[in-house]
């Protein structure tokens, strides 16, 4: 599947290429065949939510992968979607960043929650009000007009088009295939080590209890919760978009696939290692009083496991680092 | 029109009488059960702490989550009329609150049945569709299966001492034990004729910690691997659903 459409993008390249050159021709030439895109993820996951407005093609897909690593999106020039959120690092950067990975199951985005719905509104927010982009600088480009018109069958360049693409692209990056999915699967014919298998039973019962905001295939509730970081909860989450104070200290569940790859840790980044972030679960917990409930043992510090038992929490964790979805080339740059 | 016989005339305005009153009365109607939340009589408060558990705590609720399913209604004649669905209730979603059951025949109905949470078929890992509400529902305690029935969590005042903490009462199946709970409860004069009703049936969540048993929260604040614990409030639950009214909608 892969290298079918690796084959087919290459292709495409190929074609847009040849087309470069005609640049001053007729625009005439300009064909508009959009090729449907199949999103590929194993059964286990959810069925991944579309929008008819916005169905997935061959060309909308690349045209997204080529603005996510275009600088040409910010009014200036000055970085791209892919200058904070890289690939070797699972889509993430230093300090808050959020890693984008799996977003296409998400209906609310960013630390927050600021914004609801699909992955359109989202990418609009992002070209809109994020980047600011000037679309007169797409419109403007040699390769743009043509590559919108192939996608979208359109000639005027508009950032609800530009989002379009954006969240094609977004719906493919998906990772799927950790370590986790083959040592976890019965049938699959490998097998977790000691450590790993001891670390999975502490996340997943309530010994350790990651899995009720951490858990399923997607290792994300979706949800918001105050984890305890802080005595004085903090109003810069969830709070700061519902104006209810029981909202307060908040923030938006990350997935913890690729956790490995994607610290410093918390919205703040105030953890540098995953070794840090379970030292917190285990005697740092701070209780207040929006804490969730599911922290059952916040009034004692967090969960209190034992050397051995972090180790193996850490060697369950480091099974979700996905490097097919970090050396993913249809998830690279094109440029 | 002299053409027309009288008796043909006759014939005419009876097929035309019969056909209107079959495409306007199909002999059934919906039943829609509408969910309700209680705490010792008075309505859910969300995140105040100030209900009283018979175990001496002073608590609060901050989230509900269940299932029902297999949901029945019996006529006065012994007649079943089921309903497989599954309904998820999420506290945080107002409309989940209103399950349609539809096609319900013309009856006197005289009783709701249904399952709190899940029976053995359904509850196992992968039994309900991939969706990511029902994936947050999964139980994946190594070496049980399925869902989580309910969520129903708050914080409680130990013993009144100002010191806050947290409970979850999670149930579930665990260590070979199913856990559900059929409920069954008598309707008072649900005359089905052609016509939709609402079932308000009520759910007081103070029930789920008395009646037989008291359950306190000091060392049960996690009960999903505690059989004795889980069965203390599947006991519980035979009080905790009533049938507020039943009325012609």
């Amino acid at each position: 599947m892969i290298i079918a459409r690796r084959t087919l993008f290459l292709f495409i390249l190929l074609a847009l290429a040849a087309c470069t050159k005609n640049t001053d021709g007729p625009t005439d030439n300009w064909t508009y065949l959009p090729v449907p895109y199949t999103l590929d993820y194993p059964d286990e996951f959810p069925i991944m939510s579309l929008q008819q407005t916005n169905p997935m093609t061959v060309q909308g897909v690349n045209l997204g992968r080529r603005l996510y690593y275009d600088p040409l999106l910010h009014p200036q020039g000055l970085h791209a979607c892919a200058t904070c959120h890289i690939q070797d690092v699972a889509f993430t950067s230093s300090g808050e960043v959020l890693p984008h990975i799996n977003l296409g199951w998400n209906s609310s985005f960013l630390w927050n929650g600021k914004i609801e719905g699909s992955m359109e509104d989202i990418m609009l927010f992002e070209v809109e009000d994020f980047f600011q982009s000037d679309m007169t600088r797409l419109e403007a480009d040699s390769l743009y007009p043509r590559l919108f018109y192939e996608a979208f069958g359109t000639r005027t360049i508009t950032s609800t088009y530009t989002a379009r693409a954006l969240a094609q692209f977004f719906r493919t990056m998906i990772s799927s295939n950790a370590r986790y999915d083959k040592v976890f699967t019965p049938g699959s014919g490998e097998f977790p080590t000691e450590e790993e298998q001891n670390g999975y039973d502490i996340f997943f019962t309530e010994k350790g209890d990651c899995f009720h905001c951490h858990g399923g295939i997607l290792f994300t509730d979706n949800g918001f919760h105050n984890n305890g970081l802080d005595t004085q909860p903090s109003p810069l989450g969830r709070s700061q978009v519902t104006g209810n104070p029981n909202d307060l200290g908040k923030f938006k569940t990350p997935t913890l696939r690729n956790i490995a790859l994607t610290g410093p840790y918390m919205h703040d980044g105030r953890y540098e290692t995953l070794e840090e972030v379970i030292d917190f679960y285990s005697e740092g917990v701070k209780t207040s009083p929006t804490i969730d409930p599911l922290m059952k043992q916040a009034h004692q510090g967090g969960i209190h496991l034992t050397a051995k038992e972090k180790s193996d929490l850490l060697a369950f964790l480091h099974t979700l680092t996905d490097t097919t979805f970090t050396h993913n080339p249809a998830l690279s740059s094109p440029f | 029109m002299k053409n027309y016989t009288l008796p043909s005339l006759i014939l005419l305005a009876l097929s035309i009488l019969l056909f209107t009153r079959c495409t306007k009365d199909d002999g059934s109607g919906t039943v829609t059960i509408q969910l309700d939340h209680t705490v010792a009589g008075t309505a859910l408060d969300l995140e105040q702490i100030k209900y009283a558990s018979a175990a001496g705590h002073t608590y609060s609720v901050v989230n509900l989550k269940y299932y029902i399913s297999e949901i029945r209604l019996t006529d006065k004649n012994g007649f079943i009329v089921s309903r497989g669905n599954i309904n998820l209730y999420d506290i945080q979603d107002p409309s989940s609150s209103r399950i349609e059951l539809t096609n319900i025949p013309d009856g006197d109905y005289t009783q709701l049945s249904f399952v709190f949470g899940l029976n053995e078929i359904i509850n196992v890992d992968g039994g309900l569709p991939n969706t990511v509400d029902n994936i947050n529902m999964e139980w994946p305690i190594p070496g049980d299966q399925g869902y989580h029935y309910m969520k129903f969590e708050g914080r409680y005042d130990s013993l009144n001492t100002g010191t806050l903490r947290s409970y979850n009462i999670h149930t579930g199946a665990t260590k070979g034990n199913q856990n559900y709970l059929e409920i069954s409860l008598p309707i008072n004069a649900l005359a089905l004729r052609d016509n939709d009703w609402t079932i308000n049936l009520q759910m007081d969540l103070n029930e789920w910690l008395q009646n037989p048993t008291i359950f306190d929260f000091v060392g049960q604040e996690m009960i999903m691997m505690n059989q004795a614990a889980q069965e203390i409030i599947k006991a519980n639950g035979s009080t905790v659903f009533s049938i507020a009214s039943v009325e012609k909608t």
